[in-house]
């Protein structure tokens, strides 16, 4: 039975040190907290967890709140022309997951920060609003089920938008199934 | 699914082009006594907005002085004409803004259709449409947050979410997403959450325990805000205000 690691603020001790955060604009950014907790804690000396870590498993609720349905920035769509994050299912171990998102990003001129099972991915060549900077982060639906979240925390969104479709690409052969709305429901 | 006939709704005030006139006709008590004289004329100038400095605005209406709010009164008109030409949002409408499709069915949008539908006459007018997304602003309170999304999954309105509710919930989703989960997965995935939330195990999940589950998981509410309109607001502490008017 789950306990508190359904908890999304992640208590995992783990060190970074000298582990700089890049600055980054955080206007739009109120649901990375969570993110950058994780990414922050080079202040905390905490010892690394020799336990075996498991992806954040979503809970029902979470896992609802990810309807288009309940997603009403769709209304601004057109407004907003390009998706600030995305998602996708795979039936892969995270393990391998994780490994495949790096192996995909630094080819495509990517910095790769690892924490269990959120990246940080940096474009080392900044682009038209700076370096673009996405996270990304893979969550557990059932144990042979993840969903990965990619989000742009910093940067260009049409920048952005062209890394995910590089991006998915490269990992067509995990992804099992994409939230992509425009692909889904275009009538 | 047939498009409801306007003709069907006892609205008949005419649409106006001005933002700051369609204002002054809904029943958005805050708005009306706080725009100054020179506000309520037709000339729907993108002026310095007054209500930066006004205390006294609401600017529930998404600050309807000036070019900012403007922007979501032009969606709102965009969203109001696209199927049934009458100004006001209709389910086809709302479904297709959504999902691009006028006829896809989804138990969610169905339910924040109903939320969004103050006056329950099947339609979502401008004052309904901004009373209701100003909980998703950023800056909105998360207690405004977390009561609506209770709304949203008491399906059947009955004041508790129970657990058939969530596992229905739950089934809509993975069926939306295409995924295919056997129905003990399904039924973990429900039993975890619902265990977790329904902390003394009566079955249900009430409005205090949803407050508490909510607090230890505050992910659950990231539907709930929307970046965007943070950039299409002026006012941000005003437009929260309203919230004492409703209900």
């Amino acid at each position: 039975m789950a306990e508190n690691n359904n908890s999304r603020n992640i208590r995992g001790r783990v060190v970074q040190k000298g582990y700089k955060r890049p600055e980054f604009d955080e206007q739009y950014d109120t649901t990375l907290d969570d993110v950058d907790a994780v990414f922050n804690d080079s202040e905390e000396h905490h010892v690394t967890e020799k336990k075996e870590e498991e992806p954040v498993a979503l809970n029902a609720f979470e896992l609802i709140s990810m309807s288009a349905g309940l997603n009403l920035g769709n209304l601004f769509d057109s407004e907003q022309e390009f998706k600030r994050e995305t998602r996708f299912t795979s039936k892969c171990p995270p393990k391998e997951i994780v490994r495949k998102i790096e192996e995909a990003a630094k080819p495509l001129g990517f910095d790769v920060q690892k924490k269990n099972y959120k990246l940080r991915l940096e474009k080392v060549k900044a682009g038209r609003k700076g370096n673009l900077n996405v996270a990304t982060e893979i969550l557990q639906v059932a144990p042979s089920l993840h969903m990965v979240e990619v989000r742009k925390a910093k940067g260009d969104t049409l920048e952005f938008h062209k890394f995910y479709k590089n991006l998915s690409k490269t990992l067509k052969d995990i992804v099992w199934k994409s939230d992509d709305v425009q692909m889904q429901y275009a009538a | 699914m047939g498009c409801a006939s306007s003709k069907q709704f006892s609205r008949s005030a005419p649409v106006h082009e001005d933002p700051a006139v369609l204002a002054s006709q809904t029943s958005c008590e805050h708005l009306m006594s706080s725009l100054p004289p020179s506000h309520t004329g037709n000339d729907g100038a993108a002026a310095d907005c007054v209500t930066l400095t006004d205390p006294g605005c609401c600017g529930c209406c998404g600050c309807l002085c000036g070019s900012h709010g403007e922007r979501l009164y032009k969606l709102y008109k965009k969203l109001s004409f696209s199927i049934v030409k009458d100004g006001l949002i209709h389910k086809e409408e709302f479904q297709l803004a959504l999902f691009r499709n006028s006829n896809r069915a989804n138990l969610f949008a169905d339910r924040v259709f109903d939320l969004f539908d103050l006056k329950r006459n099947g339609v979502i007018d401008f004052e309904e449409f901004v009373r209701s997304l100003s909980v998703f602003h950023p800056k909105a309170h998360i207690s405004e947050k977390t009561a609506f999304a209770f709304k949203l999954y008491d399906l059947r309105g009955t004041g508790y979410i129970e657990k058939e509710e969530l596992r229905e919930m739950v089934l809509a989703l993975l069926d939306e997403f295409d995924l295919c989960l056997s129905e003990s997965t399904v039924e973990t995935i429900v039993d975890n959450t619902f265990s977790q939330a329904d902390s003394n195990g009566d079955g249900r999940i009430d409005p205090e325990k949803w407050e508490e589950f909510v607090k230890k998981n505050p992910a659950t509410l990231r539907n709930m805000s929307l970046p965007y309109l943070q950039d299409i607001t002026m006012s941000l502490p005003s437009f929260i205000m309203h919230s004492e008017a409703s209900d």
